[in-house]
């Protein structure tokens, strides 16, 4: 099938930066050469929300945030948020002892984000590298979530920094991200670093506390911490909320409103020349 | 569990929306087509439980069983095409429609068309079984019924074009039947396309590239481990998991992306492909009390092509819809109702309502 050949090809890639990946890690690698492939095969929506993404109702990804509906396909984040590039942070094999012996499973640690306010991150287990790959970018853009930015001081320009302090939590490791002044750059350690960079944040400062040895606790914490930069309720949002339609109202409620059969009104006499 | 599922695939538009077929033809929307005129369907299984407006036709799976030895068997989901009542599952009605086994003579004639017809596609067991069960009795008559189905054949061949579809949907025609219109024009119809077969293959986990490849990449990842002073230390198995999605509906959506287009999905007494894990249990047969079990599931995608084909008009059933699947099923013994007995010539049809269980969104 036409489709099969595509993802061999890909996965021809794919292999190369999985098995390379570690190391070439540090070099900042994105992954940006999976969009043509995926455009090929024609999504058919499975929800409802899907579908109503595929026929273009929403323009952007924060209509979706706004009345948090559950995102259930991936192909709806890559349909509205155009500049996600995805990264594979690392590769570990995980085993478990079996009565013939070891049963090694990899596990992947996929980044996506736009560079600007939106990030995810997926996590997968699976018997082959390839697949643990794929599986986690699916599952990375089905958690993509939106990130505030905000000032350290005067509100000059565009928004740099976490807009207050904020901390993020998984199993033992606590990451605490400080609002830092512009030209600070992301002060952290390597792992967390490049998801606060997809995340679209230049400034901050971090401190971390717990067994930062679990990388994967490590970059989980750092990923709930930015989901936790727009639950803070600063006094911004003090103003009372103006409520509006969820999409399936709106939709429902258009198709509910009774057509008004086009009324002709009689000619009125003209006065023809 | 084994069985094997065949999947329901897109296959051409009709013509016309209303336009006839036969009883063995697999298709979406339209109008049903009843295997007679006078099948004695009782008016309220027609009608919306909660409305009462007249149901229209969803899908229409020619459905044998191979195994009892029923050949003439059609599932027809029916729901109802007002907009309040889509959301409440009590809108949906299944029939199974299917010829009592008092009558052997006709079936022979039907198995003549059945051999030569159903024989191009791959998987729908209905075309294997007729060879098997009338093959010795018939030996007499095969050459004079065989000659005049082949000459009924050239004459549809000839008539009309879109008979193409029963070649892909699997549906051996009886009789020539032109461009039947269906008799009334108030029933809303939903747009209609045919269905042809397909076998579901699981051969996800095989789409990686050539072996060598993977052994490298795997020495290259233990090196890394090694290499790194980052030690990403004291990582398990873990469980799939998504802001938006559990592990059920994951699972699910990974089956429908093998195969995008499946608008349903069937395997007679298998196990239904969940969306989400709260399933009602199926209530038993309200004919002979039999336990019921599952055959067929409709999935969403069918919803999207027939919301792709609306025509724009407001009060549109398919627009909304929310659901996921809808798991449909019949009753294990197949049984006739009484009703069926007892009037000769001319009623051998039995209609029977089952269960169908709707999974939201």
């Amino acid at each position: 099938m036409a489709e099969r050949g595509g993802e061999r090809g890909g996965f021809g890639r794919g292999f190369g930066r999985g098995g390379r990946g570690g190391r070439g890690d540090r070099g900042g690698r994105r992954g940006g050469r999976r969009g043509p492939r995926q455009e090929e095969e024609k999504w058919v929506p499975v929800t409802k929300l899907g579908r109503l993404v595929k026929e273009g109702r929403f323009t952007k990804i924060e209509e979706i945030y706004l009345h948090s509906l559950p995102v259930k396909e991936h192909q709806i984040v890559e349909t509205l948020v155009p500049g996600l590039k995805d990264e594979v942070m690392k590769i570990t094999p995980v085993q478990k002892q079996t009565r013939a012996g070891q049963r090694t499973r990899f596990k992947a640690f996929v980044v996506v984000g736009d560079n600007n306010g939106h990030v995810g991150l997926g996590v997968k287990c699976a018997k082959e590298v390839a697949t643990a790959i794929r599986g986690a970018i699916i599952l990375a853009k089905l958690s993509v979530v939106p990130v505030r930015r905000g000032y350290w001081g005067n509100k000059i320009g565009q928004p740099h920094t976490v807009p207050c302090k904020v901390t993020g939590k998984c199993g033992s490791v606590t990451v605490r991200m400080v609002p830092a002044p512009r030209g600070s750059g992301i002060v952290a350690a390597r792992v967390p670093k490049k998801v606060l960079q997809f995340a679209g944040i230049e400034d901050v400062f971090t401190s971390s506390r717990g067994s930062t040895k679990t990388l994967g606790n490590f970059v989980k914490a750092t990923f709930d911490c930015l989901m936790k930069t727009y639950g803070f309720l600063t006094p911004d949002f003090w103003r009372d909320t103006k409520f509006v339609k969820s999409p399936f109202q709106e939709y429902t409620d258009l198709l509910a409103k009774p057509t008004k059969a086009l009324m002709l009104d009689a000619p009125v006499e003209n006065i023809e020349a | 569990m084994g069985e094997e599922v065949h999947l329901g695939l897109p296959g051409p538009w009709a013509e016309d929306y209303r336009e006839k077929a036969d009883h063995y033809t697999t298709k979406i929307g339209g109008v049903p087509d009843w295997p007679t005129e006078d099948i004695g369907i009782k008016p309220h299984l027609l009608q919306c439980s909660l409305c009462g407006t007249k149901l229209c036709l969803v899908a229409q799976v020619y459905a044998p069983v191979a195994k009892l030895n029923i050949e003439s068997r059609t599932i027809y989901v029916l729901v109802c095409p007002t907009s309040k009542c889509g959301p409440n599952p009590q809108s949906w009605k299944v029939l199974r429609v299917q010829k009592c086994h008092s009558i052997v003579q006709t079936n022979g004639k039907v198995d003549e068309v059945d051999q030569r017809k159903g024989n191009v596609c791959s998987s729908e067991t209905s075309s294997s079984f007729p060879d098997k069960s009338h093959e010795g009795s018939d030996d007499e008559i095969d050459l004079d019924a065989l000659a005049s189905a082949l000459e009924q054949a050239a004459t549809l061949a000839s008539n009309s074009k879109k008979r193409n579809k029963s070649k892909h949907s699997n549906a051996p025609i009886k009789c020539p039947v032109g461009k039947v219109k269906a008799d009334d024009p108030s029933l809303p119809v939903l747009p209609c396309f045919y269905i042809y077969y397909g076998k579901e293959k699981l051969g996800g986990k095989g789409i990686v590239g050539p072996n060598s490849s993977e052994s490298v990449s795997g020495k290259e990842i233990a090196d890394v481990a090694n290499d790194e002073e980052e030690k990403w230390e004291g990582e398990s198995y873990e469980y799939d998991r998504a802001l938006g999605a559990d592990r059920t509906f994951l699972k699910f959506k990974k089956r429908l992306d093998a195969y995008p287009q499946q608008c349903f999905r069937y395997s007679y007494g298998g196990k239904p492909l969940l969306a989400a894990t709260n399933l009602q249990e199926s209530r038993v047969c309200k004919l002979c009390g039999a336990p019921r079990q599952y055959e067929l599931q409709l999935m969403s995608p069918l919803s999207y092509f027939l919301h792709e084909a609306s025509d724009g008009s407001s009060d549109y059933a398919p627009d909304n819809w929310t659901w996921l699947t809808l798991v449909i099923y019949t009753c294990s013994k197949n049984c006739c109702p009484s009703t069926c007995v007892g009037k000769l010539g001319n009623c051998f049809w039995g209609v029977a309502e089952e269960e169908i269980i709707v999974q939201e969104d």
